[in-house]
């Protein structure tokens, strides 16, 4: 057995905390840039400046070769036509006023609204559930954690011809089940009004492994002393849950959230490799027209990066807001 | 796993009693189940894919076992699309990655979190801002940049250093290794200090030794994240034999029948499995507050 | 920008030196071929998994090389992928003869990101016996070749002669109209078994590139040129009587199958699988049946495109990058001339094919006219080893059907169809003119950017 040592004791409940805690850091940092926080009191010399950034070089020149000079070009992009060929030209904001006159425009953005809020009512709650289920059982609990995260995993092209098997209005499997239950069909990603909602099934089984485990490390840094409190105060299961797992919880759930916001918006293999955007342009997104943009109808990356740009712009506005509105938490 | 003892939701007192037990047990085996048809039967249905002929797999209806049994299409698979040659490479790919995000990320994470430079505030936040942008519009541009490294002017294309250096960039990776240290307590960082320890042996000494267990996440991120992408190995190492595993599977899929591109899925996705169930214990133990101590 | 221009100039410089250096010293006699030692960059090589059209390539490059000593060939695997292109073209890092599809010249000419070879072209008798229609693919409006057709394939009925039989069909006197078709169908969606008896894509623009087969074939068209301008075609009678066929098999026969939004490769497989009667296809998907899904030639019948009237044309080519020197131009046509369009090869390479099991005697490609189209078809029927009289009434149709081209912006205008039939296709209440009309008013915004 090893004993409670200081290490351990450090590294025990870091994890955890490390992500309970993030949502106030993320507040911090991003609502109030360039302001430093320091912990300690030491003065910061020239020296320590240096030092610090000797530290972060390789890892700042990295990104600034492969990912900040990308997006600046990018965006240049954005206000050029370009063959590649000859010198690109500029347009100034005519591939934005391009984007904005495409019919697709609007019913893009609203079906990746739409696909957004589907999957926080049903991918949001679904991994945190598991996560509180599997904390609860004591057994097996190695072999369930990696089921949870296989899905993620597994190569999307055997996902893509799974599921298209499954939403088989025939001899698929879902539909198969329910006439054998006797109970009504669908179309599932066949059907304007069920496509959207059959993707967002897709994707919360091939994403919440990775949600899960993060919730699970969460909730293994509650106190138990908390719980036992609850109980004692005559605390029934769905109140000790209310009162004491999910306030612990809160300032997970609040970054969670966010990061999971921006991820569905930009949502892309599901309706690229099962509907193609249909039927009827209901599973269009905003990222499977930005690709469309690039690759397949337009092969103009003007337009693709001008989406690109104001998806950002969206996004970034977005997490400013919220997190503002949720500095008080807590 | 909680330690007997350590208290969750639910008493280990409630389960070990008759009502409470019988609720636990049917849960449990209704988790084990859902959880197995849902997660396990796509890769079940994988592995038996690729036994099966190519008529019997284009069927609409997919039968649970093959009505005939084809063990040689895993060695076809093996010899013609040259698996083992891939898994080098990639694993090549897979290490480097690997090795650079771990020294260069750990670097960053480490004086954003604790050295706290000045506007270091500002590093973060233009580091966090890359996770907003889609990669698709950025193809282009992000593959200039490795066409014609900015300032040195060097091509990397077909090189190792094409994977490598990219996969640095990593905003995730980043942001949970800051976090994570950001809760060691400076204590332990000022006991060090005053024993004598410069930055860097305190980064040696005393916060990699706590972070085994984030190292751990990060690293099988980085390894799973390379091992996946296929778009990009695609275009940077055009070269078929400096391909990676699943560029050449997208590659070579095209020319063989389906049960041979099966077969070769499931080799692709074993290493993953591996390193997950290898690392998985250090993960979630390490994740699970190293609660565990027996 | 530097885009790789420091590359390519250097890449120039080289290749201008060296021509000027070997000019200086060659004969004054000026060959068709390369004036001078020259490295050229192709594509079109098959990956290592098709071990026999691999060693085939190489052993091409191998006997060019051996032909034409001052032409060194650098094979390059891959075809043509939308994804890669314009990366490799930004960063200067695509081949110098590249493989299209017959849908890709338009664009990259438009966009001025391929070479114009017309002054060259002369020297090459070889290629003057290709179809002028075919050639026109590859030119612009003013006449201006930049790129080469080597195989070209028109879309057909593709059935399944083993279903045929079964259902109580005559393999040997396919359907000729689409009344015909819907009869069939019929008959083998009867079979059971999760058998179909039609089969149309809705899915990835493939749907609106059949709904343009289906207007050709009832003699319609897509889009047509209205004076200087062009017009959507098809929100008419016989787009309406395309809606109705399908409607009708779909939902009143139920012949068509419960699974729709299909794309490409879903009816190949199905097909493969024995589970599909008929579908409308070119000559190659013959071979991919065989190979890939390892179906029977023996099983696979094609016959003309239902109704005899038109039908929509495709194929492949090389074009040649933009900035290119004259040896290089010259070398890279040298290169296509010997390997893709040499009827003097023919037998060469079929008695290679034969031995090799692939398909000799398919009724396409065909880019030939007059006596190069002579030679290939002598050629083929000497070593034919497939059942050609399978293919007999594609065969002989194939010189009196019209064979017609994409619409322009093809792909746009697919993907506004591709909502056309997937609402026929899983909605049973569909309403033809509503449909009809709004595909009508995007695809005339589509054409109205046509130059």
């Amino acid at each position: 057995m090893r004993h409670d040592t200081r290490e351990g004791k450090a590294g025990s409940h870091t994890m955890a905390a490390v992500l309970t805690g993030s949502a106030a850091e993320l507040t911090e940092t991003l609502a109030s840039p360039g302001r430093p926080r320091g912990r300690s009191r030491r003065q910061r010399t020239i020296a320590d400046n240096l030092a610090a950034y000797l530290f972060m070089a390789g890892g700042i020149a990295c990104f600034a070769a492969f990912s900040w000079y990308p997006i600046v070009r990018g965006i240049f992009l954005s206000f050029q036509q370009t063959n590649f060929v000859t010198d690109p030209e500029w347009v100034g904001f005519a591939n934005f006023q391009a984007i904005f006159a495409d019919p697709l425009f609007w019913t893009a953005w609203r079906n990746s609204l739409y696909f957004t809020v589907l999957a926080l009512i049903f991918g949001y709650a679904v991994p945190f559930v598991a996560a509180v289920l599997l904390n609860e059982l004591r057994h097996f609990t190695g072999f369930l954690r990696v089921t949870v995260y296989l899905p993620v995993m597994l190569p999307p092209i055997v996902s893509v011809l799974l599921w298209q098997y499954f939403y088989d209005p025939g001899p698929g499997l879902f539909n198969s089940v329910l006439r054998g239950l006797g109970m009504p069909t669908s179309e599932w990603i066949q059907s304007t009004d069920t496509a959207m909602i059959s993707l967002v099934l897709v994707s919360t089984w091939a994403n919440m492994g990775a949600s899960t485990i993060i919730y699970l490390a969460g909730l293994q840094a509650i106190s138990g002393e908390l719980y036992e409190a609850a109980e004692l105060d005559g605390a029934g299961l769905w109140r000790r849950i209310r009162h004491v797992t999910i306030p612990q919880m809160r300032f997970l759930l609040v970054v969670m959230l966010l990061l999971q916001i921006i991820a569905t918006m930009q949502v892309f293999i599901e309706p690229y490799r099962l509907t193609g955007g249909g039927p009827e342009n209901a599973t269009v997104t905003v990222l499977l027209l930005i690709y469309r943009y690039a690759f397949v109808t337009n092969y103009d990356f003007g337009l693709a990066t001008a989406m690109s740009v104001l998806l950002f712009v969206v996004l970034a506005a977005f997490s400013a807001i919220y997190l503002r509105l949720t500095r008080r938490a807590d | 796993m909680t330690i007997a003892g350590a208290r969750t939701l639910v008493s280990a007192r409630d389960i070990g009693k008759g009502r409470g037990r019988a609720i636990y047990l049917i849960v449990l085996i209704a988790t084990m189940v859902l959880f197995s048809l849902a997660f396990i039967f796509p890769l079940y249905w994988m592995v038996i894919g690729a036994f099966k002929d190519s008529a019997e797999l284009s069927q609409p209806t997919p039968t649970l076992v093959p009505e005939q049994w084809h063990p040689e299409t895993y060695r076809t698979a093996w010899q013609t699309m040259q698996i083992a040659h891939f898994f080098l490479v990639t694993l090549g790919y897979a290490a480097g990655a690997w090795l650079f995000q771990i020294i260069f990320d750990v670097g960053v994470a480490y004086a954003l979190s604790k050295l706290r430079p000045m506007f270091g505030n500002v590093v973060l936040a233009l580091i966090l801002a890359t996770l907003m942008v889609p990669s698709a519009a950025m193809l282009v541009p992000n593959y200039l940049a490795v066409v014609d490294v900015p300032l040195l002017h060097i091509n990397l294309i077909n090189t190792p250093f094409a994977i490598w250096l990219p996969a640095v960039a990593n905003a995730f990776n980043i942001y949970l290794l800051k976090r994570f240290f950001d809760q060691i307590p400076n204590d332990l960082l000022d006991s060090a200090a005053i024993d004598g320890a410069g930055r860097a042996r305190a980064l040696w000494h005393v916060v990699l030794p706590i972070s085994r267990p984030v190292l751990a996440v990060v690293s099988i991120f980085a390894i799973i994240g390379v091992w996946k992408d296929f778009l990009w190995p695609l275009l940077v190492e055009p070269d078929p034999s400096k391909n990676t595993i699943s560029t050449a599977l997208s590659r070579l899929g095209t020319e063989v029948p389906r049960e041979e591109l099966m077969a070769g899925l499931v080799f692709a996705s074993i290493p993953m499995i591996v390193i997950f169930l290898v690392f998985q214990r250090s993960i979630l133990n390490g994740l699970t507050a190293g609660g565990i101590k027996g | 920008m530097k885009t790789g221009t420091t590359s390519k100039a250097l890449g120039l410089a080289l290749t201008a030196s060296i021509a000027l250096l070997s000019a200086a010293c060659s004969s004054k006699e000026k060959t068709p071929e390369a004036t001078g030692p020259v490295t050229l960059i192709v594509n079109g090589q098959p990956p290592a998994s098709a071990a026999e059209d691999r060693q085939n390539f190489d052993d091409d490059v191998k006997a060019f090389e051996t032909k034409y000593p001052n032409i060194n060939i650098e094979p390059r695997e891959g075809f043509m992928d939308p994804k890669t292109f314009p990366a490799k073209l930004a960063g200067g890092q695509l081949e110098d003869v590249f493989y299209v599809y017959f849908t890709d010249p338009a664009g990259l000419i438009a966009r001025r990101q391929v070479m114009d070879v017309s002054t060259y072209l002369k020297d090459y008798p070889t290629l003057a016996d290709i179809r002028p229609d075919l050639l026109k693919v590859f030119s612009d409006s003013a006449g201006k070749v930049y790129g080469v057709p080597t195989a070209n394939y028109s879309m057909g009925l593709l059935y399944n002669r083993k279903l045929f039989t079964q259902a109580g069909l005559d393999p040997n006197s396919p359907p000729k109209t689409w009344d015909d078709v819907r009869a069939a169908a019929k008959k083998i969606s009867t079979l059971g078994n999760g058998v179909v008896g039609y089969g149309d894509y809705s899915k990835s623009n493939t749907g609106g590139w059949h709904f343009t087969q289906w207007m050709y074939s009832l003699g319609g068209d897509v889009a047509a040129k209205d004076g200087d301008t062009w017009k959507a075609a098809f929100n008419n009678d016989q787009g309406k009587q395309v809606l109705q066929y399908l409607h009708d098999m779909r939902f009143t026969d139920n012949s068509m199958g419960s699974r729709q939004l299909l794309e490409w490769a879903d009816l190949l497989t199905m097909m493969g699988a024995g589970k599909l009667g008929m579908y409308l296809a070119a000559p190659d998907n013959v071979p991919l049946l065989v190979k890939q899904f390892k179906g029977t030639y023996a099983d696979y019948g094609l016959a003309p495109a239902p109704g005899g009237i038109a039908t929509l044309g495709g194929g492949e080519g090389y074009m040649f990058k933009p900035g290119l020197s004259e040896a290089k131009v010259r070398a890279g046509l040298t290169w296509i001339a010997w390997k893709y369009n040499n009827p003097d090869r023919s037998d060469e390479k079929n008695q290679k094919a034969k031995a090799a099991d692939s398909p000799v005697g398919l009724p396409e490609p065909m880019i030939w006219t007059g006596s190069s189209a002579q030679k290939v078809k002598d050629s083929a029927v000497k070593f034919a080893n497939v059942p050609v009289e399978n293919y007999q009434s594609f065969a002989q149709a194939a010189g009196t059907i019209q064979v017609k081209v994409e619409p322009p912006n093809a792909q746009q205008i697919y993907a506004v169809l591709d909502n056309v039939m997937q609402a026929v296709l899983t909605k049973q209440d569909a309403n033809f003119d509503a449909l009809l009309k709004s595909a009508e008013t995007q695809v005339n915004t589509i054409l109205a950017s046509v130059k």
